[in-house]
């Protein structure tokens, strides 16, 4: 995962939600759609594409999609 | 990013691909060509597509396309179910449902379904799923433990499934889906020696045993055995286990999925019945036209093997029921020659209902085969190894299912059967005469065509109605008609085994059974009557006939006959109804053709016209019928 707009697009495409990067640091409570059940399909899709693991619990830990990258990234 | 790349460049046009399709924003308003769409995903891509898919309000879809068959599914069960939600919606809607689903909060199956007050059972949901793992068991057995802590945890859940199953009985609306719990590697490999293990294989597959037994005496209950749908995945993804308490690794989900899919497609009157086959490459090996009768290899080589292990796993589907038939571009009198004298050939001439060999189209064969059959398309699957006529068949015929085997012959028995096309929940000896009854019906549509008119021909037939109040043994194949039958089905309304039971012993209503034989042998049990009485009236609730004895006026010997059973009794009218649906119009004129009038719709928009009958000139039997009736058991009053 190189960049946050990556991240955000991904979103969008693999879990159809229409966030943009202006949500980036709002709390995913409050991303409508959002609950955690759709972020392990985000973290299949990434660690597929990368062909390697990224930490779950910290993942599950973020509050944020910023939050989501800063784990991500480097993966 | 190369998947996104990919499905970015085929959305550059006219969004003919699912994804472009959801990119555009258009999934609700072409909703109808997501079946065809998803035919063509592969496994996750199915997954993704569903995640897309469980996004879309129904209540859009439905806006668009208010005909759209709609299936509510109920989701609980011990750990987090939730990620079976958008795998579950996009295996319905390959089928063309809609799914309206609710997941329940995390480990509420209790609560959910022993309690016939709770929220769940208020939803009527016609699919409710307890999704069962093994942590059912293991988060109440104590650490450390032995397989005998094992064995009494078990128990007590046993119980608690047998509670469930019988407050679902009473309470419960549908069908109760539970499955069996493999056991994980990692409970057993706790148990350092081999003895041990053995004791907890043996007590768990007992517990495994005793749950799939519930099925015997709960009609409502499927208890799906999910050791086999986990033999080419991964039972459990432990970072998901742990940290999310997901039961399943995402791919057995899909699997688990794929066959709720069928049971609900068959729950909705859309079960595929036919399988038709092409020839070269597909049940043998090489091409007939030109290696010959005897140059075709079906025994004598490995590939010759695998294609006779492909023959034998088809012939097995026939005789449970499925319809088999052939289309070929190949000459007719050597593909039977090649059915007739290869002695190493499973398939024979008379295990096919239909067997067409010439150089049209294949999708021109098989809509007339359909129409042979009185059958529709979106009952057939094809399969060939061609991926041009697959297709071709794909774009002409999208109802059809469409299986390419376009690889190594051993992979031709698992790429039919991992999609369980043709899985109900009960097969009646009525299904396995099938393939002779529907010969013997195509012989007989060659037989008509020797005669001057219609009466003639239906004089010839000799037909034998036989009208009698149904008995217990009759339920499942009366649940399979109002199943299954979509064409004469006057409201369509599908019975679960334990519906009907319920009506047979409810003093108020009366079920009549329908069985026809004529020259050519008996049908067996083709149709119903459901009726209730109300004080001086008749109301009949559906009137359903399998298609295969149409046309031949049992429809007005069965009516005649009822109306003399209500004047007899005391009735002073008899009320009917239609339903329409796509695909029952050939009844819609049913009742105003036989005496009934036309009753004004109790409310405006709804669709269902009521019809009367005042009884006071009897309808007459078609002179052609021989009718036995037997209403012992029917309405006095």
């Amino acid at each position: 995962m190189n960049s946050l707009e990556e991240l955000i697009t991904l979103i969008q495409d693999e879990l159809g939600i229409a966030v943009t990067a202006d949500d980036a640091g709002r709390s995913l409570d409050e991303i409508p759609g959002w609950d955690s059940v759709h972020l392990l399909w985000l973290v299949t899709v990434v660690e597929r594409r990368t062909g390697r693991p990224a930490s779950l619990p910290d993942l599950l830990e973020a509050r944020d999609i910023e939050g989501l990258y800063t784990v991500l990234e480097g993966a | 990013m190369a998947s996104r790349e990919a499905t970015t460049g085929r959305n550059s046009g006219s969004a003919t691909d699912f994804f472009g399709l959801f990119r555009a924003g258009d999934l609700a308003v072409r909703y109808p060509e997501v079946p065809a769409l998803l035919a063509g995903l592969d496994g996750l891509e199915m997954i993704r597509a569903g995640q897309l898919l469980s996004r879309l309000d129904p209540a859009a879809v439905l806006s668009a396309h208010p005909g759209t068959k709609t299936i509510r599914v109920a989701i609980t069960g011990h750990g987090e179910v939730a990620q079976l939600q958008p795998a579950l919606t996009a295996e319905l809607a390959r089928h063309g449902l809609l799914a309206r689903s609710v997941v329940a909060p995390f480990d509420s199956y209790i609560f959910d379904l022993a309690d016939p007050a709770s929220r769940l059972y208020a939803d009527r949901p016609d699919i409710t799923i307890c999704l069962l793992d093994a942590t059912v068991v293991f988060d109440e057995v104590p650490v450390p433990w032995c397989p005998e802590d094992v064995r009494r945890v078990f128990s007590e859940k046993l119980r608690t499934f047998e509670q469930i199953a019988a407050t679902f009985a009473m309470s419960g609306h549908g069908t109760l889906v539970l499955n069996t719990m493999p056991l994980p590697y990692q409970s057993a490999a706790q148990l350092v020696d081999y003895r041990s293990r053995a004791a907890l294989g043996v007590l768990w597959r007992e517990g495994n045993a005793e749950l799939l037994r519930l099925m015997e005496s709960n009609p409502a209950l499927v208890v799906l055995d999910l050791e086999p749908m986990a033999e080419d995945v991964r039972l459990t993804d432990q970072r998901l286990r742990v940290y999310a308490s997901a039961p399943f690794t995402t791919e057995l989900t899909a699997n688990y999925a794929r066959e709720i899919g069928h049971l609900a497609s068959g729950l909705a009157g859309q079960g595929r019945k036919c399988l038709v086959l092409d020839l070269d490459g597909t049940i043998w090996d090489g091409v007939l036209g030109e290696d010959g009768v005897d140059g075709i290899a079906i025994s004598d080589s490995y590939r010759g093997q695998a294609f006779q292990t492909f023959q034998q796993i088809i012939k097995q589907l026939g005789a449970r029921g499925v319809l088999l038939a052939v289309v070929s571009k190949n000459e007719a009198s050597v593909v039977r020659e090649a059915l007739r004298d290869r002695p190493d050939m499973t398939l024979r001439e008379e295990d096919f209902v239909r067997i067409v060999a010439n150089w049209r189209p294949k999708h021109e064969n098989l809509a007339e085969i359909a129409q042979a059959l009185n059958l529709g398309l979106d009952s057939f699957v094809f399969v060939d190894d061609s991926p041009y006529e697959c297709g071709l068949v794909r774009r002409e015929l999208p109802a059809v299912a469409v299986i390419c085997v376009d690889g190594d012959p051993a992979l031709h028995a698992g790429r039919l059967l991992r999609d369980g096309w043709f899985s109900t929940r009960d097969s009646t000896d009525e299904d396995r005469g099938r393939t002779a009854r529907y010969r013997d019906e195509l012989v007989r549509k060659d037989f008509l065509d020797s005669f001057e008119s219609i009466e003639d021909y239906l004089r010839e037939l000799q037909i034998v109605v036989r009208v009698r109040s149904a008995e217990s043994g009759d339920v499942p194949r009366l649940s399979q008609l109002t199943l299954r039958t979509n064409q004469f089905n006057l409201t369509t309304r599908r019975m679960q085994q334990s519906e009907v039971s319920a009506l047979l012993q409810d003093p108020g209503w009366m079920v009549l059974a329908i069985n026809a034989s004529d020259r050519f042998g008996d049908k067996g049990l083709v149709g119903a009557i459901f009726a209730r009485r109300q004080a001086d009236v008749i109301y009949i609730d559906n009137f359903v006939l399998s298609c295969r004895v149409f046309s031949r006026g049992i429809e007005q010997g069965c009516l005649a006959a009822l109306l003399d059973h209500a004047i007899a009794s005391g009735v002073t009218a008899v009320f009917g109804e239609y339903r329409p649906t796509a695909k029952n119009g050939i009844v819609g004129d049913l009742y105003p053709r036989y005496g009934f009038r036309p009753v004004p719709a109790a409310t405006i928009g709804d669709k269902t016209a009521r019809f009367r009958h005042d009884l006071r000139e009897p309808l007459e039997r078609p002179v052609h019928l021989q009718m036995e009736e037997d209403f012992s058991g029917g309405l006095s009053s």
